[in-house]
This record gives C-alpha cells, sequence and structure tokens, in this order.
C-alpha cells in the first residue's frame, strides 16, 4: 500500500508542478457560475447524459465512487483490527450502488467491444479494458467483502484500490483527478471571448501563442490532463466528419502527449500536425459535447498565433484576406467609400464625426455591405427597422472590420488594431447599443471589444426583431410554407440566441427542424476564417445543405452572412430546390 | 569589406547601394546557368564582414546555401542594420521585425524596393566549378497558351455551370481564339476540375485584364475580388438574378454551353 501511495505521490507532485509552471490563465471571478457549473457538470453529469446510455453508464460509476468512498475507511479499520459497525442502511446503499457500478462497467463493456462507436478511433483502448477491470474488481472485492465476510476481502478491496490509484495518473484516467478543476476554470460568461494577448508586456513575458508546451496557459495544460479521449468533441466536429486531419481529441491528445514527454520541440509538427490546427472552423461543437469543459479552440487558436506571427507560416491563400483587412479595413479589398452603397436608395442615415449617437447603431459588417446575397439581408433589416420607427444610424464608411477573420487566423496585431480603430470610431460617437447583422461581428463586438476599452449593448439583429414582433411595431402574416432553420454557430452555441430566429420563424411560416439544430448545429463551414481558405476534401456547407433538403423545406432561413454564401453554394452544389435566405428577408416579405 | 552578390535584375543596384552603408563593396557575380549550391560554395570561401543579395527568390536561395554551408544564422528582406540589430520586413510588408544578427560574416538580403538603387559600378566575376549541383537547365513558361493568368489581356474563366472537368474544352477554346488565358472559380478548384493555379479569387490569382469573360459563375463576393482589377466584365449565366451580374459590363443571360461554342463560331467566321 505505501508503494502504491509512494507511486500516486511522485506523479501528483509531477503534475502539480507542470501546471503551476504554466502561464496564468484569464479567468476572472463569477463563482457563482462556477459553483453552478460544478454541479451540473460534474455532480450532474449533464454534459455526459446529452448520450443518454454512455451517460448513465459512466453516470453509474461516478455516483458509485461517491457513495462507495467511506467503505475504503470501514475496510482499513478492519484490516488494522479495529471494529466499527457499519449501519445498515449504509451497507444497504453501498451494496445498491455496487451493483449499479457493476452494470455500468458491463456496459461500458458492451459498448467498447460489441457496439465500437466511431469516436474511439484513435483512443487508447487497452488502458480502457484495464481501468474498467480495476473497477469491476474495486466493488466485487467490496460485495464479497460485505456478504461473504472476512479481512482477506477487506485486504483484497485495499489492494486493488492502491493499485488503481497507482496507475491512475499515469493513464487518461486522470481525469478523475483533475476534470472537476478543469470544469472550474472553464468559461462561464463571455463564452465566444478568445484571451487577448499583450503586447504593451516587458519583453519576457512577451508571448505570441503558443509554440511549445512552455507557452501554455494553466487552463491548457488541465486541459490536456483532463481529457479521456472519449471522443464526443470528435464525433461533433465537422471539419472530422467531412475527412479533414483534425480530430479535436487527438489535438488535445497531441498537446498532453507532449506535456508528459516534457518535450521543448514545437508542438505543431511534433504532437501535433500543422493541417489539424488550419482545419479548425472554430464552430465550437467540441467545446459543447466535452464532458470536461475541454476548450479546444483556445488550443487551436494559440497555436495559430504562434505559427502565424512567429513563423510566418499557414495557408497563403490567406494572406490577401490578411493584408485586406488591414490596409482596406474589409477582407475583399472593397474600396470603404463602397460600404453604404446599398443604403443611399433606403435613405439610411449615415452618421458623421459629431452627430448625436441614435438609439441603435447599425452594425452592418464586411458581408453585407460588399456581398450581393449578403447585402439582402441588410436592406430587409433596415426597412425593418424604419418601418418599425426605430432610431438608428450606419457607420458608413468609417465602419471597419471587426477583425473577427483576422484573430481567428492567429494574426492578433491586425486583430487588435482593428479593435482599437473600430472602439475609436464608437466611443466617439457615443454610441451604447448596437445592432448587428453579422453573428462574428456580434461576437466581437459583444464579447471582445470590452477587452479594448468598447463596452456596449449589443443585440443581433434577430434578437431586436423578435422583441419588435412581440411588442407589436411589426405585424407580419403567416403562411403555410415550410422552413428550415440553420442555426449559426456564433449564434447558437458561443452566444445562446437560439429562441429569437426561431420566434419570428413561427410567426411567418412553418418551421421544420434538421437533425442537428440549436446548440448541435452543424457548421456553413466559413467560420475560423474559412471563407478566405481552400477545404480539402469533401465539403462542410455540401453536407449541411444536404441535410437542410433532407427536411424537405421549401425555405432554408439562416441569420449570418457567411452562412447565407456558403449555403446558397452548398444548395447549388447538391441541386436542391431550396431558397436560401436571411430571417430578416423572410420577415420584411412577410409584411408585404 | 562588404560581399554583393549581383545579379541581372534591378534589385541588385538596390542591394549595393544598401551594402555601402555598411562599408566597402566588392560586387561579384557568375557566368553561365544559375546553381544555387555552387555558387553559394564560392561566395562563402571569400574573406568578408557580411555576404549580402537581393530579397529576391535568387537571392534569398543563395543566401540560405551560404548560412548552411557556413553554418551561420541568415537575415532575409532586410531594411537596416545597425550593429548586431537588424530590422526587416516579414509578411509581405505588413510586419516588421527586430532582431539580433549575431553571425561572421553577417549573412542578410536586402528587401525589395526599400532602398535607392546605386550606381553598380566594378563587377568581379567569381568562378563556380559545376559539383553536380542542380542548376537551371532550360526555362519553361507555365500554362499552356504560355500567357500566365496574373498576366493576360483576356481571361476566359468557367464556373459551376461549366458542369465538369470535359466541359472546359468549350472555355480553352474560346480563350485560345482570345489569345488568352483559362480561369475559374472556387467551386470548380474544390471539385477538382481544375488545378489551384487557375483560381481567379481572393484566395486564387487576382487578375488584371482587358476583358474577363465569366462563364457559369454566380459572382461570389471571393470571386470578385480576384476579377475586379479586370477593364470589362463579360458575365454569361442562366440565371438573371446572380450576383456576377452587377459587377458585370456586359451580361448574357443564357446558357454558356449554347453562347460560349456560338461566340468561338463567329470569331472564326470573322477571322476567316
Amino acid at each position: 500500500m505505501l508503494l502504491c501511495g509512494g507511486i500516486f505521490a511522485r506523479r501528483a507532485l509531477f503534475l502539480t508542478r507542470i501546471v503551476a509552471g504554466a502561464r496564468p490563465s484569464d479567468r476572472p471571478g463569477a463563482l457563482p457560475e462556477r459553483v453552478v457549473a460544478e454541479a451540473e457538470i460534474v455532480l450532474g453529469q449533464k454534459k455526459l447524459l446529452q448520450r443518454f446510455v454512455p451517460g448513465l453508464m459512466h453516470a453509474f460509476i461516478f455516483w458509485g465512487f461517491i457513495v462507495l468512498f467511506p467503505t475504503i475507511v470501514l475496510a482499513a479499520i478492519d484490516v488494522a483490527g479495529g471494529h466499527v459497525a457499519t449501519p445498515e442502511w449504509y451497507r444497504a446503499l453501498s451494496d445498491v450502488f455496487a451493483v449499479l457500478v457493476l452494470v455500468g462497467v458491463a456496459t461500458a463493456v458492451v459498448i467498447r467491444k460489441v457496439v465500437r462507436p466511431a469516436r474511439f478511433a484513435g483512443s487508447h483502448l487497452g488502458e480502457a479494458d484495464l481501468i474498467l477491470g480495476l473497477i469491476a474488481l474495486v466493488v466485487i472485492t467490496l460485495l464479497f467483502w460485505h456478504h461473504v465476510g472476512g479481512v482477506g476481502f477487506a485486504w483484497a478491496h485495499l489492494v486493488v484500490i492502491g493499485v488503481f490509484l497507482a496507475y491512475l495518473p499515469h493513464s487518461k484516467h486522470l481525469h478523475i483527478a483533475t476534470a472537476a478543476v478543469n470544469v472550474w476554470m472553464a468559461r462561464t460568461r463571455r463564452r465566444g471571448r478568445l484571451e487577448p494577448l499583450r503586447f504593451d508586456v516587458p519583453d519576457d513575458e512577451l508571448r505570441f501563442g503558443v509554440a511549445t508546451i512552455a507557452d501554455l496557459t494553466r487552463k491548457e495544460v488541465v486541459d490536456a490532463f483532463s481529457c479521456t479521449e472519449c471522443g464526443r468533441c470528435q464525433d461533433a466536429c465537422p471539419a472530422y466528419a467531412t475527412g479533414k486531419v483534425l480530430s479535436p481529441k487527438l489535438l488535445i491528445m497531441g498537446v498532453r502527449d507532449q506535456l508528459f514527454a516534457q518535450s521543448a520541440e514545437p508542438i505543431v509538427g511534433s504532437g501535433v500536425p500543422e493541417e489539424m490546427i488550419w482545419d479548425c472552423v472554430t464552430c465550437g461543437a467540441c467545446v459543447e459535447a466535452c464532458p470536461v469543459s475541454i476548450e479546444h479552440i483556445d488550443h487551436i487558436v494559440d497555436l495559430r498565433r504562434s505559427r502565424l506571427m512567429v513563423d510566418a507560416s499557414f495557408p497563403t491563400e490567406a494572406e490577401p484576406m490578411l493584408r485586406d483587412v488591414e490596409r482596406a479595413s474589409n477582407p475583399w479589398g472593397k474600396p470603404q467609400t463602397e460600404r453604404a452603397a446599398w443604403a443611399a436608395e433606403l435613405g439610411v442615415r449615415v452618421l458623421e464625426p459629431g452627430d448625436p449617437a441614435p438609439e441603435y447603431l447599425y452594425w452592418v459588417g464586411c458581408a453585407a455591405s460588399f456581398d450581393e446575397r449578403a447585402k439582402k439581408s441588410a436592406e430587409s433589416t433596415a426597412k425593418l427597422l424604419q418601418k418599425a420607427g426605430i432610431d438608428f444610424a450606419i457607420l458608413g464608411p468609417r465602419e471597419g472590420c471587426t477583425g473577427d477573420p483576422a484573430r481567428r487566423m492567429g494574426n492578433e496585431y491586425v486583430f487588435q488594431a482593428a479593435a482599437e480603430q473600430n472602439v475609436a470610431t464608437l466611443n466617439d460617437q457615443g454610441v451604447t447599443k448596437i445592432v448587428a447583422s453579422c453573428p462574428h461581428c456580434f461576437n466581437t463586438l459583444a464579447n471582445e471589444y470590452g477587452d479594448f476599452g468598447g463596452s456596449y449593448e449589443v443585440l443581433h439583429h434577430t434578437e431586436l426583431l423578435a422583441e419588435l414582433v412581440e411588442s407589436g411595431r411589426l405585424k407580419p402574416s403567416s403562411s403555410a410554407s415550410s422552413i428550415t432553420y440553420h442555426d449559426s454557430c456564433y449564434l447558437a452555441r458561443h452566444n445562446d440566441v437560439r429562441v429569437q430566429p426561431r420566434k419570428l420563424l413561427n410567426v411567418i411560416g412553418q418551421p421544420v427542424e434538421m437533425k442537428r439544430s440549436g446548440k448541435q448545429t452543424f457548421c456553413c463551414g466559413a467560420g475560423g476564417a474559412h471563407m478566405w481558405m481552400e477545404e480539402r476534401g469533401s465539403q462542410i456547407n455540401v453536407e449541411r445543405a444536404r441535410e437542410a433538403a433532407e427536411t424537405g423545406a421549401e425555405t432554408l432561413a439562416v441569420a449570418c452572412p457567411f452562412c447565407t454564401v456558403m449555403l446558397d453554394d452548398g444548395v447549388r452544389e447538391v441541386g436542391a430546390e431550396l431558397r436560401v435566405a436571411d430571417v430578416a428577408t423572410l420577415l420584411a416579405e412577410s409584411l408585404r | 569589406m562588404i560581399l554583393v552578390h549581383v545579379d541581372s535584375d534591378e534589385l541588385s543596384g538596390q542591394a549595393v547601394g544598401f551594402a555601402r552603408t555598411l562599408g566597402h563593396v566588392r560586387a561579384v557575380t557568375f557566368a553561365g546557368a544559375y546553381q544555387p549550391a555552387a555558387w553559394a560554395k564560392a561566395l562563402a570561401a571569400q574573406e568578408a564582414e557580411a555576404i549580402v543579395a537581393a530579397g529576391s527568390d535568387r537571392g534569398n536561395e543563395l543566401l540560405a546555401h551560404v548560412g548552411a554551408i557556413l553554418d551561420q544564422p541568415f537575415a532575409a528582406n532586410v531594411i537596416s542594420l545597425d550593429g548586431d540589430r537588424v530590422t526587416r520586413v516579414r509578411w509581405g510588408g505588413s510586419l516588421l521585425e527586430e532582431a539580433g544578427l549575431h553571425g561572421a560574416p553577417k549573412l542578410l538580403t536586402v528587401a525589395p524596393y526599400t532602398q535607392p538603387a546605386a550606381e553598380i559600378g566594378d563587377v568581379e566575376t567569381l568562378d563556380a566549378p559545376d559539383d553536380g549541383s542542380p542548376k537551371v537547365l532550360e526555362t519553361v513558361e507555365e500554362s499552356s497558351g504560355g500567357v500566365s493568368l496574373r498576366d493576360a489581356k483576356v481571361v476566359v474563366s468557367g464556373g459551376r455551370g461549366v458542369g465538369s472537368a470535359e466541359g472546359f474544352a468549350i472555355i480553352e477554346e474560346l480563350a485560345g481564339l482570345l489569345g488568352g488565358a483559362v480561369g475559374c472559380s472556387r467551386v470548380v478548384t474544390s471539385a477538382g476540375w481544375r488545378p489551384h493555379a487557375d483560381q481567379v479569387g481572393q484566395t486564387g490569382t487576382k487578375i488584371s485584364a482587358d476583358l474577363y469573360v465569366a462563364c457559369g459563375i454566380s459572382g461570389a463576393t471571393q470571386h470578385i475580388a480576384g476579377a475586379k482589377g479586370a477593364k470589362k466584365i463579360l458575365a454569361i449565366n442562366t440565371d438573371p438574378e446572380a450576383p456576377i451580374f452587377a459587377s458585370a459590363d456586359y451580361a448574357v443571360i443564357g446558357d454558356l454551353h449554347e453562347v460560349v461554342p456560338a461566340i468561338s463560331a463567329e470569331l472564326r467566321k470573322v477571322r476567316g
């Protein structure tokens, strides 16, 4: 037993030192939310139970271990020759949970040996078998001790637990010790926010993302330690589903292997293949699926930052976009003077310096300003706001790209320059409320500009329009047309906007849901700067368009200009009879 | 003494001008076919405080070889050198990096068009024996018609409407008749009908043709971003709602499979 404890302690010290030596994470306060997260995600097993059978399997084992914990002390007292009368109710309770644990283990064996889900591809299967065996032995020895009796079984029970303890921190089952910590450290507010890099610090503190394990933040280290290789992230990943190199699971495992080996090699190239970090669309499906609150996007963006800013190595086709965001203030290099061209006919007010602030600043975004297909959404939104009598205005040529694609590509310089410029314009203009058309702009304005001195109340246009319909300022009419709604990742997942667009569609048509919707939505393929990168293999937008067509709906409603363009392309590709239109456009049409 | 490798391009004058601000310059060149490893060996054998070349593809390749032979650091695309501190251009000009360059001799190339050109003066031809390392044997123009997409006066481009790789035969025919290059949209390269080198767009080539003929291309913003350098745009598309028409000077609403061969036939007829 001492030997087992020694092995455990030695490893625990090694791992603790790694965590303590990592860079601090920027995760402020939010104590009540963290307590709630612990209760729901850890004790309540909320994320695991999203998949009912495997979730229940894990819950049985997890709850069983919590209930059975005191038996270790009781067995130890027995072995030491002491006498404790175990209360009958506890004996009965622990018997019930011991059996539940066995049921859990048996289910796990069936899942792993018979069902063999694809999400385990690349996981260490042997390790899992060993752990399941040990768990079974722990409760079997307990049951024998309870029902056959004798100090021998108490000994056996303790020895198995000792071996389990010694093995645990050397295996992926380390999550038993770290998962609760990881859940505690995870984002609770502003989930779509990336942590900014600080460029105004002394040289030795300057950090350009993550090159080697020495650059990882504490959260990133605990993320890596917490991965159980369950593969729920891999299952949810649109890049993986369409045959890309990226698997969020293998990425985190790669980081962990580098940490365990204490490697000084760059992570990209040794632990993680280069393609993996560029395949990601930052849709957040992996983060949403992860039962232990691993935040994969942070790893990917940090690795991208280092590759792009330090090594100048990134998919070269994205270079014009980065240059254009920086020089032309929009990702297509269009003249800024044309930005408000769509609004001229509608008589939308363009804010001039010194003008009084409107109630709402309408942040149009580059796509809806310049893209022929996406413009329709801006026109519809503006018409609706006019009809409802909302006092609003646009910045016109002084609105610049928020910097989102540059930031998600890893170019923090270009992003921060864009952010500072836009915040200065917005603050000079005295803007307090913003309505944004593009979910990417919306996320950046609402969650990220606060780090650069810009705090505003930000709504997505579907939120404001839903409010206007509810208050009766807009009166849409209903139709028999069937509509399926595609949730944008940056609305549904990163910002919890799922109800309002549906409220609007419920009023104007007959909604049908796709297989993957709401928080479980499947990306259009354009996020994380992928609008400006080439896609290898089969295409995410085509896969999604096929899924939309399967609903049999006549209209595919979207709420993001990038989704509009991607899915319109996808629909043409699969040759479906499906009209792609923004919720705002559909609402405007229903008023006629 | 600063050793400067001089090539036949205009960037070499700029490199010499930069090198004169560092010290006495000895300009050298090589006769015969470009053979970077062999040339670098000859450069590495010279006594010098610094070895400098223009920040061209060749200059950078040559100095990278010198760096490998001497096992010394090499700074590419430098705009200033002060003691051991270099400032250099990264990222196509959007980023300046300050770094320490501690090697001896200092190896660097000069960022193009950041220095005034200087008279090169006397150039000494060094001898570089052929050591069997790779060298340029002949130069072949890329792209079938001998016209590169970037510089072509006419570009005929196909999109999803073309339908297949084979469908590009009529596009190639028209491009051939007009002495132009063949382009395509992103959908086409994603589908594998044409190589990525043919793609016109934000993630492909930005063209500067007099005439751009867009056949069966819907005109996504990312495509227009690559085509907007064209003086005139002729769009052929069955869908009158296609965004391409917003950017087009001339529009034909019709099936490219009929329209394009008809244009080719007319061209043949006119030319006899």
